[in-house]
């Protein structure tokens, strides 16, 4: 039974803060996902937990032990590498069984477990033979299998499917959420696709230059964003951004204008707001419509027409990039102006420093919530 | 703040007691130290010290740099240090040449290549003093095969080994037969190395043969060129074995480098003098070669 | 450019190639097979007899066996020396590739240090006899051992930086200790380059003739290159023996050259263009 605990951790390379204090807690089964642009740390920050590099401030808590000194073989993880990592020289039977071997397993616990962890991946006739000889596929069910054998609390996976093609890495997603059913057990996983976050994750963190912009179920954070960045990240395409003054502050709503949209009122949290603050407001592609009675009009720079939808990319008055993905086919023109609506109450608006400003109900957790609370 | 709490409470925690060990452990280096630094590296700094004193091995005698000043007085010694170079730019320079026009032939389509690429090789591999050997009974002068052969033509051979203008030459020329098996591999690793589409290129633009070779081969296998030059003249200035098999330094002291020198002087019992021989090379090596590798490489660095 | 083999350049390369190459080695193992006159006549030409049988007993039996000795005592050399280099470079080159520290400059200007300069012959001796191991054969082992080590820690290093880090990594999550990734790991991946190590080391030891002449002086612990050597004086009429002689100690290399040529080429070119 481990959860985990990250209690401001940190890691510095030098001068170089890399992770800079996260808080982070993981309860016992979770399926929690790292996602974030190249280089903000998810890789830091697994291995952080893996014991492969060093941990230079806060706390690792595994179960209910301090692991940040402990060895990386008693910590009660095991990891699957983007790149696989099997022993080449070994075949798929010694490279599942070699943590056992190590450990000095009997021999016939060590046939069993291997024999079991094959079963569970549906590889037992490939447990003769070598690395070289497995598709890539194939390659990553032993490496799993080598970290399912090791039987730990907790699993460890860097972009484990970015090696695959496109189909295969369906297949095997759907099999680790499976495989995550099956065995019970805490997985924590880093990606860089939004598919694999959403489909797969109990809880995804993002992490943005080493700080956790916010920690939550992949439905909340679609739809309550904590902050532009967040909003900016998760959900494909990218939601679209508008900057606008506040003409007007109600109890929970807020009256925004701007160059690109008529007087506007979003339900919002109005405390911190002002008239004549300016906002950002956000509003998903998807949830644009066509219709001549539109609150914005956009001049269409690109149609991609796929049949069911139409993706229109539009030039605002100001000057902003949108996209709208309007339901069927609509025949349009480059150059011609779109009217476009949206339903209020699917907007976000953001404050000058980029926070999201929803209302309070069901509060969104934001940066610093896990620790205040 | 959180800084501070996590400074506090590390030690309570007991943490920091076990200090995780690297899995790239520093002990891996120590035999290696051990052996290196006692056998080789203590040596070489104690004879920076030995080269300035006269020496028995049981006790020394500072005498600061006369043992220097000898090596540059006599004019047997300045001959040693002339030949050195002499000898060095001669096994290199035709190891270079010889090198690159036979990877250049191995590498194209020529009949019997396997055989000629493993012909030119094996000497490499043959011991030294065998080489010393074969070829000093191969150019004796008057029964030597070498000029037997060309008294056939009716030419009379030189005494390759015996006339002191030409023994260190001669010397070099075996030199350069047993080593440019390895040069001329090095250049075919170089050429083989070199992407086909520079060629392609250059047909597209309708070179010629030798357009190919001075505008494409030449300057791509310049690492080649680099590591043989500094290979083969590294090597050249530290010969001793082939030239202690051949002449032993002679005729008298025409074929002496500061190698033989070294030896001779250490035979002889002048144990500070023989060392600082070692370290004129050492100096030697380190004025040459250091700004040759700088030289060969920037002129890598700007294609 | 590339069409059919050049068959008249081919030609011509093979006869060149056949005088400048071949014939000294011919000579050699003419003159193996010749009776003390005709031998000492130096020329080219047909044994009159078939004496080389004759000509290698009285080489292997002169002077009480001694190249039996020394042959031993060579094998003794080659093989100790190039066992402990072939392990501690390793250990050397994976520390060195996988671990940065501030001392890796240090360690590699050492390393090149190594292999331009020559060592110091008289200091080493005086040194060699402190520790009690002049004129010893394992003293002459660890003088191998240290003289050799910067060319293999380089050919290991270099190798040792294409194995990705993750395996080492997976090794250690698996329960690896370092001893393990190094020896379960590491090791059994570098065979390529340690056969490439063991085949150039051998050669280079077992041809090796300075370093014994300095730090091995008398016959008792003679290597088969200062047997040679000795010979040379000894036979100086017989040059049927002293070829012989030769004959003997090249067949080993020989050896070496025709199972492992790839190796050999492969390691001299990657461990000098590193270098
Ligand atoms: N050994 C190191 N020394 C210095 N900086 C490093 C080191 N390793 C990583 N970094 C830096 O730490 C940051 C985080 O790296 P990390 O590998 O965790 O990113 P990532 O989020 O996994 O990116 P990606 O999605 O591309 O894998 C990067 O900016 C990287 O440059
Ligand atoms: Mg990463």
């Amino acid at each position: 039974m481990a959860g985990l605990e990250l209690k401001s951790l940190r890691k510095s390379y030098g001068e170089v803060e890399v992770i800079k204090g996260v808080d982070l807690s993981v309860t016992h089964g979770e399926f929690v996902v790292f996602v974030g642009p190249s280089g903000c740390g998810k890789s830091t920050l697994l291995r952080m937990i893996a014991g492969l590099e060093e941990i230079t401030g806060g706390d690792l808590i595994i179960g209910d032990k301090r692991c940040n000194d402990v060895e990386p073989r008693d910590r009660g993880i095991a990891m699957v590498f983007q790149s696989y990592a099997l022993y080449p020289h070994m075949s798929v039977y010694d490279n599942v069984g070699f943590g056992l071997k190590l450990a000095r397993a009997p021999k016939e616990v060590r046939d069993q477990k291997v024999r079991e962890a094959a079963r569970i991946l549906q590889m037992e006739h490939l447990l003769d033979r070598k690395p070289s000889q497995l598709s890539g596929g194939q390659r990553q069910r032993v490496a799993i299998g080598r970290a399912i054998v090791r039987q730990p609390e907790v699993f460890l996976f860097d972009e484990p499917l970015s090696n695959l093609d496109a189909a295969l890495r369906v297949d095997m997603r759907m099999e680790l959420s499976k495989l995550h059913h099956d065995l019970g057990a805490t997985m924590i996983y880093v990606t860089h696709d939004q598919v694999e976050a959403m489909t797969l994750a109990d809880k995804i963190v993002v992490l943005n230059a080493g700080v956790v912009q916010q920690v939550g179920s992949p439905i909340e954070l679609y739809q309550r964003p904590a902050n532009l960045f967040v909003a900016g990240f998760i959900g494909s395409p990218k939601m679209n951004f508008v900057e606008l003054s506040v003409e007007e502050v109600g109890t929970d709503t807020v009256t925004v204008s701007g160059k690109d949209i008529g007087p506007t009122t979003v339900p919002a949290d109005p405390t911190s707001l002002k008239p004549g603050d300016a906002v950002t407001l956000g509003i998903r592609p998807h949830d644009l419509t066509h219709q001549s009675s539109g609150n914005l009009v956009g001049e269409v720079s690109l149609v991609e027409r796929l049949g069911n939808e139409t993706n229109v990319s539009l030039r605002l008055p100001s000057g902003a990039a949108w996209l709208a993905v309007l339901d069927g086919d609509h025949e349009l023109r480059i150059g011609q102006s779109l009217p476009l609506s949206f339903a209020p109450a699917r907007a976000v608006i953001f404050n000058a420093s980029g926070i999201a400003l929803h209302r309070k109900h069901t509060g969104p957790q934001i940066p610093g919530s896990i620790a205040e609370a | 703040m959180t800084v501070l709490s996590e400074a506090g409470s590390a030690p309570t925690h007991g943490g920091r007691r076990a200090i995780r060990r690297s899995p790239y452990p520093g002990w891996f280096f120590l035999p290696a130290a051990l052996i290196y630094g006692v056998l080789f590296l203590a040596p070489t700094f104690a004879s920076l010290y030995f080269s300035l004193t006269r020496w028995t091995l049981f006790n020394s005698t500072f005498i600061g740099l006369d043992n220097f000043a000898q090596f540059f007085r006599e004019p047997f010694l300045v001959q040693g240090l002339v030949n050195t170079v002499l000898y060095a730019a001669i096994t290199s320079g035709l190891k270079v040449v010889l090198g690159m026009l036979l990877a250049l032939l191995l590498t194209s389509a020529i009949m019997g290549r396997g055989y000629l690429r493993s012909v030119v090789f094996f000497p490499v591999l043959v011991s030294t003093v065998g080489v010393g050997i074969t070829f000093t009974v191969l150019m004796h002068p008057t029964q030597g095969m070498i000029n037997e052969t060309l008294a056939l033509f009716g030419i009379k051979g030189p005494g390759w080994l015996v006339d002191p203008r030409l023994a260190l030459f001669s010397v070099a020329l075996v030199d350069v037969w047993k080593g440019v098996g390895l040069a001329t591999v090095i250049y075919i690793a170089g050429i083989v190395a070199i992407p086909k589409d520079y060629y392609e290129a250059a047909r597209i633009d309708g070179a010629t043969r030798w357009q190919n070779f001075l505008y494409v081969t030449l300057p791509l296998s310049r690492p080649a060129t680099a590591t043989v030059i500094i290979l083969s003249f590294i090597g050249g200035l530290r010969t001793f074995d082939l030239i202690w098999a051949m002449t032993r330094g002679g005729p008298g002291f025409a074929s002496d480098t500061i190698a033989s020198v070294i030896y001779k002087q250490y035979q002889a019992g002048f144990y500070g003098l023989s060392t600082a021989g070692n370290v004129v090379l050492f100096v030697l090596i380190g004025i040459l070669v250091v700004p040759l590798t700088m030289f060969l490489n920037r002129k890598q660095g700007h294609e | 450019m590339k069409s059919r083999p050049s068959i008249f350049l081919g030609i011509i390369a093979i006869l060149v190639s056949a005088l400048v190459f071949l014939v000294p080695f011919a000579f050699i193992i003419l003159t193996a097979f010749k009776n003390k006159q005709q031998a000492t006549l130096l020329d080219f030409s047909w044994p009159d007899g078939f004496h080389l049988w004759s000509n290698i007993v009285e080489v292997v039996t002169t002077r009480n066996w001694m190249m039996v000795t020394a042959f031993i005592n060579s094998t003794i050399l080659t093989v100790a020396s190039v066992t402990l280099l072939v392990v501690f470079a390793a250990m050397v080159g994976f520390v060195l590739a996988r671990r940065k520290t501030r001392w890796n400059g240090l360690i590699e200007f050492l390393i090149l240090a190594g292999l331009m300069i020559p060592p110091a012959v008289v200091p080493t001796i005086w040194l060699l006899q402190g520790i009690g191991l002049f004129g010893k054969l394992h003293g002459l082992v660890l003088i191998e051992v240290a003289y050799g080590l910067p060319f293999s820690i380089i050919l290991y290093r270099a190798f040792i930086a294409t194995i990705p880090r993750e395996l080492d990594e997976a090794a250690i999550i698996d329960g690896a200790r370092p001893f393990d990734v190094f020896f379960r790991i590491i090791l059994p991946l570098l065979w390529p380059v340690t056969v490439t190590n063991i085949v150039v080391q051998s050669v280079g030891v077992f041809n090796d003739f300075t370093n014994p002449l300095y730090y091995l002086p008398g016959n008792a612990n003679a290597t088969v290159q200062l047997t040679l050597y000795n010979f040379q004086s000894q036979f100086n009429t017989s040059y049927n023996l002293l070829f012989t002689n030769i004959l003997l100690i090249t067949i080993p290399p020989l050896l070496v050259f025709l199972f492992f040529n790839r190796h050999i080429v492969a390691g001299m070119t990657a461990g000098a263009v590193k270098g």
